[in-house]
């Protein structure tokens, strides 16, 4: 048998509700070379949850994006420098 | 407390705080093993309008490891919806409460109960279950008890749950051990002495909300048995409470909105560990963690502070204890391991070598007939520390272990210190704080009767 742990078993919990939204957002590995943000598909439903995104690491270009049970941390300094104009925040 | 308010971030969120977990063959079922995780600690019975519930945005989770490496191969998972029959009353209850579908009674919780097992998939095992309201008083529910057994629920599945308030069946002198390890009846000889006096329990009047699962054995075992040889490692159960809150939490208004994933904020296995073993800047990281994580706290085990401060509190009492350095192998062992074969005779718990905080319950050992509150220490195999039952009184063996009580087990060359001996919770329990039937823990006070705690 396939030993999970308590976090697989969460992840797996979580695959139903909300991480269809962020199946093509990258993982941050491959997002280091990857600057430009990923267009959104309009074929996406809107959640009933709201999708939250904050910016982890502003030098480092890093974004958090939760939706569902879902999580993904990639790179992506365009939008993060957006979001720091928007907050008033001086740019990373 | 054995958990209550253990950590600094968990003492601001008592829906999500795992006071207490036991784990147990069932006395009167035995084919079964019964696990409780408690919650909602220090309930003062007469706490309305607003009586005390679960929390709709936790996710409750039981944990079981079967086959000793500190990661869950069984989870279930408990989450609870709030109802409320008329929002144009400020009322709980709008007249006697005398069935769990009586519209007298205004909010009420439900909740789910589904199983993950090592395939990943979540089984729903049953929805919309419902709670007993809360014990308010002679008026509002003059027959608590048939509300209560009307909320034990048996499962298609096999499994008997239960989730709702009870009695809170642990039991500590609070106010004296947290004033400078305070025990009443040897206050005498405390570093800051008084005259020796008697040991209170606040908590003999306080309530708390109680999950609980009655699972066939063979449900739990890593290879479908009902173990009957203690010495089989199969008979060896890690059992673990956990409580996990959603990664982000929006307010919007008066509405709230969540995303992310749940993170863990809540845990508990051996009763004090947080609360006594690991230091006060680290217990919420403790809390996030899981147990295959915890070979950090190690050291805490090794060299309790509890240990040190104990000659310290009580001048000359504990000479042996004071001049013992080497690692507490007892400790790790009781806590971390479980005990292995050959300690004591008839018994282990041992799980492998893999330091865990996890309650570890030898299936095969049966419920003593002449239960015994000091558990293992005091005989009975069938108690803590393995696994734990609700009147197991851990407080006293958890201090007489940390006192050196348990160190000739590893190295028979101590010998304990005679003050071992007075150190006890001096508690007994009245009857009535538990009762010998699913979900063993006794009736919950009501708020009339009980209008002080």
């Amino acid at each position: 048998m396939e030993r999970l742990s308590r976090r697989s078993f969460v992840k797996i919990a979580g695959a139903a509700t909300g991480a269809a939204a962020l199946a093509a957002a990258p993982p941050i590995a491959r997002a280091a070379v990857e600057d430009s943000p990923r267009p959104t598909d309009p074929t996406t439903g809107v959640p009933e949850e709201p999708l939250v995104a904050y910016v982890r690491d502003a030098d480092r270009g890093e974004v958090t994006v939760t939706a569902g049970t879902a999580e993904r941390t990639y790179r992506d300094r365009a939008l993060v420098q957006r979001l720091l104009r928007a907050a008033g925040r001086k740019e990373a | 407390m054995s958990s209550h308010r253990e950590a600094p971030a968990i003492s601001q969120d008592p829906v999500a705080d795992n006071a207490d977990t036991y784990a147990f063959v069932s006395p009167d079922d035995p084919s079964t093993v019964t696990i409780i995780t408690n919650y909602v600690p220090l309930e003062g019975p007469p706490g309305g309008p607003n009586f005390f519930e679960f929390g709709d945005d936790v996710l409750y989770s039981i944990y079981i490891d079967n086959d000793g490496d500190a990661l869950p191969d069984i989870e279930y998972q408990f989450r609870f919806r709030t109802t409320l029959q008329n929002p144009d009353t400020f009322l709980y209850n709008t007249g006697p409460i005398g069935s769990l579908s009586d519209p007298n009674w205004n909010k009420r919780q439900l909740y789910s109960v589904s199983v993950i097992r090592a395939n990943g998939k979540a089984t729903a095992l049953g929805t919309d279950l419902a709670c007993p309201p809360c014990n308010i008083g002679p008026r509002s529910t003059p027959n608590y008890d048939g509300l209560a057994a009307a909320a034990v629920h048996h499962l298609p599945s096999g499994e008997t749950v239960f989730a709702g308030q009870r009695n809170d069946g642990f039991f500590v002198d609070l106010g004296a051990i947290f004033d400078l390890g305070d025990i009443r009846e040897i206050q005498n000889l405390h570093l800051i002495p008084t005259p020796a006096g008697t040991s209170v329990d606040p908590l003999k009047s306080l309530n708390i909300h109680a999950i609980a699962i009655k699972v066939p054995i063979s449900r739990l075992t890593r290879n479908g048995s009902v173990p009957s040889d203690p010495m089989s490692a199969a008979s060896v159960l890690g059992i673990w409470g956990g409580a996990s809150r959603r990664k982000v939490q929006v307010r919007d208004g008066y509405s709230t909105q969540e995303s992310g994933p749940w993170v863990q904020v809540s845990r508990l296995g051996n009763p004090l560990f947080n609360e006594v073993i690991v230091p006060v800047g680290h217990k919420d990281r403790w809390n996030a963690l899981d147990p295959v994580d915890d070979a950090g706290f190690e050291k805490y085990v090794n060299q309790p502070e509890l240990a040190k401060l104990l000659p310290v509190l009580y001048p000359g009492a504990f000479p042996n204890l004071a001049a013992y350095s080497a690692n507490r192998a007892d400790l790790h062992a009781i806590l971390l391991t479980g005990i292995p074969s050959g300690i004591v005779p008839g018994f282990q718990n041992f799980s492998g070598p893999k330091p865990a905080d996890m309650l570890r319950l030898n299936v095969a050992i049966p419920p003593s007939a002449s239960p015994n509150a000091l558990g293992v220490v005091g005989g009975d195999l069938a108690g803590y520390p393995n696994g734990r039952r609700v009147f197991d009184d851990v407080v006293s063996i958890e201090l007489k272990a940390v006192a050196g009580a348990t160190i000739p087990l590893v190295d028979p060359s101590y010998t304990v210190d005679g003050a071992v001996g007075a150190v006890s919770s001096y508690l007994t329990p009245a009857a009535d704080r538990y009762q010998s039937t699913f979900p063993y823990l006794g009736t919950p006070h009501d708020g009339y009767d009980t209008p002080s705690s």
